[in-house]
């Protein structure tokens, strides 16, 4: 008989040490987290909750992140197919080249938008139609775009790779257009992965700081978005307005995290 | 009719190198090759899939090289199905007739119509995950099935099946193609399909066609060393089996043999030369099957030779240089044929 490791009566002090480090680890990060939403008394928490302040900037928040969800769904779908399903030339470096904002400090994409929404050409042009980016809430809902993008690809690809195409091909023989197998087939099979990379994107964009900051810079109640409140409070010391900032903001991760496992079924996409 | 010439098409490691065919209407034309072949391919390009690099396609007097695969009027089953998993097996019947705008209720009739033929008539509120792979076969064909297709391809339809479900579907194959007279170009690395459905065969090899003739052709008369090869079965004549306790004789005309076999009725056997025994003269042994001959033919090649014996039928047998030595045979001498009952193996036509 060989023997079953499982079965034996101790773990093995491999075992002990590697699942000690895990389960303190994990004991340190719930703490450090519970102990933000634990410090302000839950009066005074419920009171800055309700304040115009963050009541203005959990609007903002919402109807920005929705926007560029929105604009980043649209936009990826295509690339990801097209990244996922055709070979062209410099398929690699587009791969790179759409990877760059997640390596890229969002300070640094929020200085390069501001640059080329600013002085540029292209700025001057738009800002005499009058769409002016700088410093408006228009500037966050293309930060957020800008730096939330790749996300949506890299969900939204890896899910159409592991779609098969000869179910394209089937429904093509069937009597669909390219254009109907995508939207009949493609699509429907892609559904968990397209609420996944959503939901990520909407819960990124929503705790979207730096490149917002350059961008569209920290004016109260006017750029204010829920991480711009809460480093506007911190840094006049109001802790209670930050503090309930903050617990929006673990809240609205805590539960896009949870619907993002559920439709990937676990499997890392990052 | 379908004709298919110079057809050139490289993908990847796949590729198709001047293809020529042709596959009359009505007709069940099996295209037989190894893995690697370039098989699916050919099917995805007859198809529409994918658009050749040179040759045409012309199906009833129309070049369709260059038409969409939704106006080409040809139906494609893969070897794995791809049923829609987000449809029922209904649904998934009923997917190219909603395509083509028909009227609910004619979808839901034609559906069950073409279901009931393949058998599968009480599935079709199941999702495609619960089917059995015989099943999701059946689907898979009626799916094609039901728009009428002047053409249906199928590629590897019975590989991803157990040995008793293929032998069943294998024959439901042949009375669906009956029943609707669709002319289908099945492709396959089984060689054992050919005898029971083909009408014509086209051996593949490295994106080419290497032969086409008839399955007895093609068996017969190998047009090259790969035909052979791939074949593998030499010895292959076709009769009548009869079954007694789990005993078989199988008579091919000439000569009468026995085996183990539960097929009964119109059957083919084949026999590797290298499993077929020569001596001078009779001897006792544990073999099933000796019949007396004159040696026909002896051919060199390389350490072996290949000795053909005329039994009435002709056997070729595999024999080293020395054996053919020691025994001392000679063309046009006698000499006896010897095989094991579990040396012949039998295949439904």
């Amino acid at each position: 008989m060989f023997p079953n490791r499982a079965a034996l009566p101790r773990p093995s002090p491999f075992k002990a040490i590697f699942l000690a480090v895990s389960f303190c680890l994990i004991a340190y990060m719930l703490v450090v987290i519970a102990g933000l939403v634990v410090y302000p008394p839950l009066p005074a928490l419920i009171e800055s909750l309700l304040s115009p302040e963050i009541l203005f900037a959990v609007e903002l928040s919402l109807v920005t992140s929705a926007v560029s969800t929105a604009f980043c769904v649209i936009a990826a779908v295509p690339v990801a197919y097209s990244l996922a399903r055709f070979s062209f030339p410099g398929r690699g470096v587009a791969n790179t080249i759409f990877n760059i904002p997640l390596t890229l400090p969002p300070l640094v994409a929020g200085v390069a938008l501001l640059i080329f929404y600013g002085p540029s050409t292209f700025g001057k042009m738009l800002s005499e139609w009058g769409l002016d980016v700088i410093y408006t809430p228009l500037g966050i809902i293309v930060a957020q775009f800008f730096v939330n993008l790749p996300y949506m690809v890299r969900v939204t690809r890896s899910a159409f790779e592991t779609i098969n195409p000869r179910y394209e091909h089937v429904a093509r023989t069937l009597g669909c257009t390219e254009w109907g197998a995508f939207r009949q087939v493609t699509l429907p099979l892609a559904r968990s992965g397209l609420i996944a990379g959503l939901v990520i994107t909407w819960s990124k964009s929503i705790g979207e700081f730096g490149a917002v900051l350059m961008l569209a810079g920290a004016t109260r109640m006017k750029t204010e978005t829920l991480p711009i409140a809460l480093f506007l409070n911190m840094s006049t010391g109001d802790l209670d307005l930050a503090v309930a900032a903050s617990v929006i903001l673990i809240a609205i991760s805590v539960i896009s995290l949870a619907v993002f496992e559920r439709y990937t079924g676990g499997r890392g996409v990052f | 009719m379908l004709r298919i010439a110079g057809l050139a098409k490289r993908l990847g490691d796949f590729a198709l190198d001047g293809v020529d065919l042709t596959v009359d209407d009505g007709e069940y034309f099996v295209v037989l090759g190894p893995t690697g072949a370039g098989k699916t391919i050919l099917l995805e390009t007859l198809a529409g899939i994918y658009s050749p690099d040179a040759g045409t396609i012309d199906l009833d007097g129309l070049d369709i090289t260059r038409t969409d695969p939704k106006d080409r009027g040809i139906g494609m089953v893969y070897q794995d199905y791809m049923l829609f998993p987000h449809l029922t097996v209904g649904e998934n019947i009923g997917f190219g007739l909603k395509q083509r705008k028909t009227d609910p209720a004619r979808i839901r009739e034609s559906v069950q119509e073409t279901a009931a033929l393949l058998g599968i008539g009480h599935l079709l509120d199941r999702t495609t995950g619960t089917l059995s792979g015989g099943e999701q076969q059946r689907a898979a064909i009626a799916r094609a099935l039901v728009l009428r297709p002047r053409v249906l391809l199928l590629d590897e339809p019975l590989s991803a099946l157990d040995t008793v479900t293929r032998e069943r579907l294998r024959r439901e194959l042949k009375a669906i193609h009956r029943a609707t007279g669709t002319t289908v170009v099945h492709v396959t690395h089984h060689f054992e399909d050919i005898f029971a459905l083909a009408d014509r065969v086209a051996v593949m090899q490295d994106g080419r066609i290497v032969q086409t003739g008839t399955p007895d052709e093609v068996f017969r008369k190998p047009a090259t060393e790969f035909v052979a090869a791939f074949t593998g079965m030499e010895n292959v004549y076709c009769g009548v089996s009869r079954v007694q306790n789990g005993e078989a004789t199988i008579d091919l005309g000439e000569i009468v043999v026995r085996t183990v076999t539960a097929i009964e009725g119109d059957v083919c056997v084949g026999i590797r030369p290298e499993e077929v025994i020569l001596s001078r003269r009779p001897f006792e042994s544990s073999a099933a099957n000796t019949f007396p001959g004159t040696v026909a033919e002896i051919r060199q090649n390389g350490m072996f030779s290949r000795v053909v014996v005329d039994t009435g039928l002709p056997f070729v047998a595999v024999l080293t240089r020395q054996s053919v030595a020691r025994l001392g045979l000679v063309e046009g001498e006698p000499a006896n044929v010897t095989f094991k009952a579990s040396a012949v193996h039998v295949f439904r036509r």
